[in-house]
């Protein structure tokens, strides 16, 4: 329950930007309930005037009528208005929620996204909060609205019969009672829910992203009974969470039931006896009141089972908001314009997994304008380097020094912004070519970008696309070959104009012949510019002015490529194992 | 549309209806209420009858307890019923989602789909539940409560007969409007979760490049664009509670004045009025509910449109389908006759008269520049795609006439890009055989270069790859990968590009490997490296989608410029031969 306090806080501090919205809402509420509670009053006014046969005021009713058909048509305008206040209100808190959950995706550490399903993630930003917006937002709003029904219900009826309005007040908090039962119980069971909705979605964003390995290997079936597995799960928890909240209606309407009775026996004794002088019509009133006064309890209660389901979507979505992230930076320190490209690995060691040491005590120096070529069997840590150099991961210890000054004396954006990178694992975003090659560089004009394609050999393919440059490409730029996409990332990268440049396997898709037209390119993009290159293929680094060939996280040699084939040492083998 | 939905509620046929049985049973006990209400004013205060009184108010006790037991095995049915049903849409919607061709995963996308198979089933199993619960159950108490009306005055009751089709007209009018409205949210919110998706594969990039901020506004603006969207759809589906309130309350209005004149005439009493009015205000609770329920069902009837539109999505795409020829004897393992091929959608064929043969046990290279074909070969052999024009035959069949599965059961694919599913490294090499024994798997990995990945673990075999491999390295996933298309001894392996992420010396022992393995497999290595495909018994030299050159790498270097090009790009003459 504490913890459920916690959640709501939360959320009430989203609500509070939208306080005017609020006070709206309750107005509306206000003026909505009121003119509902006064038709009845005025439907039990005209019944007191159709006595029976021969004793009716037909012009009094007349009179009645028309306030009736015009309090009508204004409860009908209040009610629209309140539910547009109500919309705005809950649509907007849900994309407020929705950004910073979002923003909150850029400021995760990178190891936490490497180590956390796409698809948790996924569910979280998108259906919990589709939940939340539906379930606890809406409820609030409901429940704004009830609890006014409630004050001013009661406020009538005490001013008609305190003793009935007695009888109704002391009867009606069984709802409560019945509804805070069921909800704690089923807390539990809609937090089990959604954690099996979630095992649901890794598995379908697992088995739909890699649909064409498991189609090549026949595995349809296999995934079919494991999702059948998760889905029977799901069905046994949503059954129980759905079938114990729904409880919950029927037993506040049996309340209500009650509270009829109650109401029409006391009031029938009442009139017979003479007590209170309460007319029949009167009575009518009151039982149509007995009926408003409990259906927001039973909306309450309806809205409680709905909020528990909602609550434990919104627990996700928040703790998914205050996870762990990066740390705060201060400005940074150095000037980027002078920046002169020396790079000192120092005494650097780390580890992906505590157990097991990848890394340990490197040191490396890179001149200013030097290309470091990082050669090594796959696994050797050629790719850790990197992401220690572009902060993705922080070192256990040691340092890594740009121009003298510690790396994390830069922010992280300042120190990145120093740097070209090309992955192997080529990424481009849903979109036209022409804003992927962009994406590096946005202010860069068309005729930059076209030209950076064709330095990167990447404009006679782009041509053939069926609507060249702006072709759309589709997420992860389906469609396109592997090498086609590196192409393009190299391309986007020839458009950022870097101060240094980190390539990691950036050319392992593209052909050698199309790589050596290419190299040309890398070569004047590279002169004067310190620069990483990680490559499996040994002829494009031979020109690097310092070649380190790395075996499980040491440094086995440095040297450039003819004193370390003299050597005829780690390297060599290494070399030549390519023509065999 | 809702036909489709029935089917899939078979199963839960009696859940289905007692759900809703059990739920009239109960609105029948309420309508009896008014009735109730009526004798106590007309007989128990009227002649003053305190035991009349008690008596009727001891009725409505018992008829609340009753409908309290019936309301309660309802929502269980009704529980059951809805989510057993989500349930089997779920697994329907999946197992169809197993069986898209290529080229309908391109377009619907991942996020799509898998918004499909999650939320979307979610608003449905939430639509069938309070169908079943309510959707019958509000008209019955409207007729109901007219039927009564009529029961207690048919004089007056005409009001009731002339207030309900317009209600009708109402609900059902603003259902429709607002239909199309809930559809274009759910687009925008398909989009939202792709740019969310691709901002967590993309992390690196986005923050390599610095652009963490344009993408929070990219995502802002779509998230804009979703509440807009949202908000209009539930402006316009918030009309049906105020323009039911007006109808009802006009009609409320002309009852008690049609009624007044009939107490005045002395056709019905005071109580009967009562009555009158209290049914009339009966519909109204009971519109309100209704109108609810309809904005739950429009979405619902929104989101299952869209689950439907997947699974109904053509069959007929490169699949299974009926009966199928068994394969021949042929020698010719496979055959391209003249074959082009143009990826749906694009403007150019991707490869354009393409002929070769592979006989049974040749090793066929395949090399070319980036974007040169290469892989749309691999894609064509093990019919992910069908060709354009041409023909394609295996062991003498043409591959249309043959089964994909069967193709593919025979074939071992090692694709560009590796993807490993969750589990332990010998369940994914186990993906190439099921019933593989420890012994196979050691020597899959071994051919494949990797047994120190397993030596390197802990848990050996049996270590977690975590989502997509993520545990891994690239090289070391690349290395199960192949293991995994090893280990089933495919009468075809398809190599294509799988070694781009290994050293040359791993590459090189792993060819070694290939060739000495058991078995008379026809191997295809789609490489960029000379090196790899070198000793091939046939290499294709590919440019443009075509076909340049074709024979022993001897003979290409005599004869073919681009091979030759191709070869000293990676191994400088003078050199080549250290």
């Amino acid at each position: 329950m504490f913890k459920n306090m916690k959640t709501l806080k939360t959320l009430l501090k989203y609500l509070g930007k939208a306080r005017y919205l609020v006070a709206l809402s309750l107005l509306f509420a206000l003026v909505t309930v009121a003119l509902t509670l006064y038709i009845p009053v005025l439907t039990g006014q005209a019944v007191d005037l159709a006595l029976g046969k021969g004793d009716v005021d037909i012009s009094g009713i007349g009179f009645i009528l028309i306030k009736i058909s015009a309090c009508a048509i204004l409860l009908a305008l209040f009610q629209w208005l309140l539910s547009v206040v109500n919309n705005r209100l809950s649509f907007d808190t849900a994309r407020d929620v929705r950004i910073a959950a979002f923003k909150k995706i850029g400021r995760l550490k990178v190891k936490t996204i490497d180590s956390r399903p796409v698809g948790d993630t996924l569910s979280r930003v998108i259906t919990d909060i589709d939940h939340l917006s539906d379930g606890v937002l809406m409820g609030l709003t409901q429940v704004f609205t009830g609890v006014i029904t409630i004050v001013a219900t009661l406020v009538f009826m005490v001013s008609m019969n305190g003793w009935i309005a007695l009888a109704v007040v002391i009867v009606t908090p069984l709802s409560f009672v019945v509804s805070g039962f069921v909800a704690r119980r089923t807390y539990s069971m809609f937090r089990a829910q959604a954690g099996e909705r979630s095992e649901i979605t890794r598995i379908v964003d697992e088995t739909i992203g890699g649909m064409r390995t498991v189609q090549a290997f026949s595995r349809e079936k296999d995934m079919v009974e494991s999702f059948d597995a998760a889905n029977e799960r799901l069905k046994k928890c949503s059954l129980r969470a759905i079938f114990f909240s729904s409880i919950t209606n029927p037993s506040t309407r049996f309340v209500n039931s009650v509270v009829y009775a109650l109401v029409a026996v006391c009031g029938s004794l009442m009139s017979v006896f003479g007590v209170g002088a309460l007319s029949i019509g009167d009575l009518t009133c009151f039982l149509s009141y007995a009926s408003q006064y409990t259906k927001p309890f039973n909306e309450i209660s309806s809205v409680v089972a709905e909020f528990q389901n909602a609550l434990a979507c919104a627990a996700r979505v928040f703790e998914f908001i205050d996870g762990e992230e990066l740390e705060k930076e201060d400005a940074g320190q150095a000037d980027l314009t002078k920046v002169e490209g020396r790079v000192e690995f120092k005494n650097l060691s780390f580890s992906y997994d505590p157990k097991k040491p990848l890394i340990e005590n490197l040191n490396l120096t890179a001149l200013p304008g030097q290309k470091i070529a990082i050669v090594g069997p796959t696994g050797c840590g050629k790719t850790t380097l990197i992401n220690l150099l572009m902060r993705f991961y922080e070192p256990d210890e040691g340092e890594i020094l740009i121009d003298g000054i510690s790396a994390t004396d830069y922010t992280r954006s300042d120190l990145r912004s120093l740097f070209g990178m090309v992955l192997q694992d080529t990424w481009l975003r849903a979109g036209t070519v022409m804003e992927n090659i962009k994406y590096a560089n946005p202010v860069a004009t068309d005729d930059m970008a076209i030209e950076a394609a064709k330095q990167a050999r990447a404009h006679g393919f782009i041509t053939r696309l069926p609507n060249g440059y702006d072709t759309v490409l589709t997420e992860d730029g389906g469609g396109l070959s592997q090498g086609q996409k590196q192409l393009l990332c190299i391309a986007r990268v020839m458009l950022r104009d870097p101060k240094m440049l980190i390539l990691d396997e950036a050319t392992s898709s593209i052909d050698t012949r199309t790589e050596m037209r290419i190299q040309d390119a890398f070569a004047r993009l590279m002169a004067g510019r310190t620069s990483f290159v990680v490559a499996h293929r040994l002829s494009t680094i031979r020109t690097a002015d310092k070649i380190v060939a790395m075996k499980d996280g040491k440094i086995m040699e440095i040297g450039t490529h003819e004193e370390l084939i003299k050597k005829n040492g780690f390297y060599h083998d290494l070399y030549m194992s390519q023509y065999r | 549309m809702l036909i489709k939905l029935i089917r899939y509620m078979r199963g839960y046929g009696k859940e289905s209806v007692l759900g809703p049985l059990f739920k009239l049973l109960e609105a029948t006990f309420e309508l009896f209420v008014p009735l109730v209400i009526a004798s106590m004013i007309d007989k128990g205060i009227r002649l003053e009858n305190t035991a009349h009184i008690w008596k009727m108010g001891g009725v409505l006790l018992l008829l609340g307890v009753v409908g309290l037991a019936f309301s309660i095995t309802a929502q269980y049915f009704a529980a059951r019923a809805a989510v057993g049903t989500s349930a089997e849409i779920r697994r329907t919607l999946f197992e169809r989602t197993t069986r898209l061709s290529a080229q309908q995963l391109d377009k619907n996308g991942v996020a799509g789909l898998t918004q499909r198979l999650t939320g979307d089933v979610d608003q449905v199993q939430n639509g069938i539940n309070l169908t079943l619960r309510l959707l019958l159950r509000s008209p019955f108490v409207v007729f109901g409560a007219m039927v009564m009306a009529f029961f207690v005055d048919a004089g007056s009751a005409w009001i009731f007969a002339v207030a309900i089709p317009i209600l009708g007209a109402v609900v059902f009018g603003v259902m429709a409007w607002s239909l199309p409205l809930f559809k274009r949210a759910q687009k925008a919110m398909d989009l939202a979760m792709g740019i969310t998706r691709e901002n967590l594969t993309g992390a690196r990039v986005i923050r390599a490049f610095g652009r963490e901020n344009e993408e929070n506004e990219r995502f802002t603006n779509q998230a804009e664009a979703l509440s807009d969207r949202k908000r209009r759809a539930g402006h316009v589906s918030a009309l049906t509670g105020p323009l039911t309130c007006v109808v009802v309350n006009l009609a409320l209005a002309a009852l008690i004045y049609t009624g007044a004149l009939r107490v005045e005439g002395g056709v019905i009493s005071q109580g009967e009025l009562v009555a009158l009015v209290n049914y009339m205000s009966q519909i109204l609770v009971e519109l309100i509910k209704f109108a609810n329920l309809i904005v739950s069902i429009t979405k619902a009837m929104a989101c299952f449109n869209r689950v439907q539109s997947v699974i109904e999505l053509d069959e007929n795409a490169p699949g299974d389908e009926n009966g199928r020829v068994s394969f021949g004897e042929s020698d010719t393992v496979v055959k391209f006759e003249s074959v082009t091929f143009t990826y749906p959608g694009a403007g150019a064929p991707s490869i354009k008269d393409v002929s070769f043969e592979a006989k049974k046990g040749e090793t066929v290279g395949i090399v070319g520049p980036t974007g040169s074909g290469k892989s749309t070969i691999a894609q064509l052999i093990t019919r992910f795609y069908d060709a354009t024009e041409g023909k394609i035959s295996m062991y003498g069949k043409d591959v249309t006439a043959l089964s994909s599965k069967d193709i593919r059961r025979r074939t071992g694919v090692v694709e560009q890009k590796t993807l490993l599913f969750s589990g332990t490294i010998s369940e994914n090499i186990r993906w190439g055989k099921t019933d593989a024994d420890e012994g196979e798997i050691t020597s899959a990995l071994q051919n494949a270069q990797g047994l120190d990945i397993v030596k390197a673990k802990a848990e050996g075999l049996e270590a977690p790859v975590g989502q997509g491999g993520r545990a891994l390295s690239g090289g070391q996933r690349q290395r199960v990968a192949i293991a995994r298309a090893l280990i089933r001894k495919p009468e075809i392996l398809i190599l294509d590009d799988s070694a781009s992420a290994l050293d040359f010396a791993t590459d090189a022992r792993l060819r070694a490997a290939i060739r000495n393995m058991q078995g008379e497999s026809t191997v295809f290595i789609i490489s960029q490296r000379a090196s790899s495909v070198r000793h091939a018994d046939k290499i294709l030299v590919m440019e443009e989608g075509c076909v340049k050159a074709m024979g022993t790498h001897d003979q290409l270097m005599d004869e073919s410029d681009l091979y030759r090009e191709i070869y000293f790009s990676q191994f400088p003459e003078g050199e080549a031969y250290v």
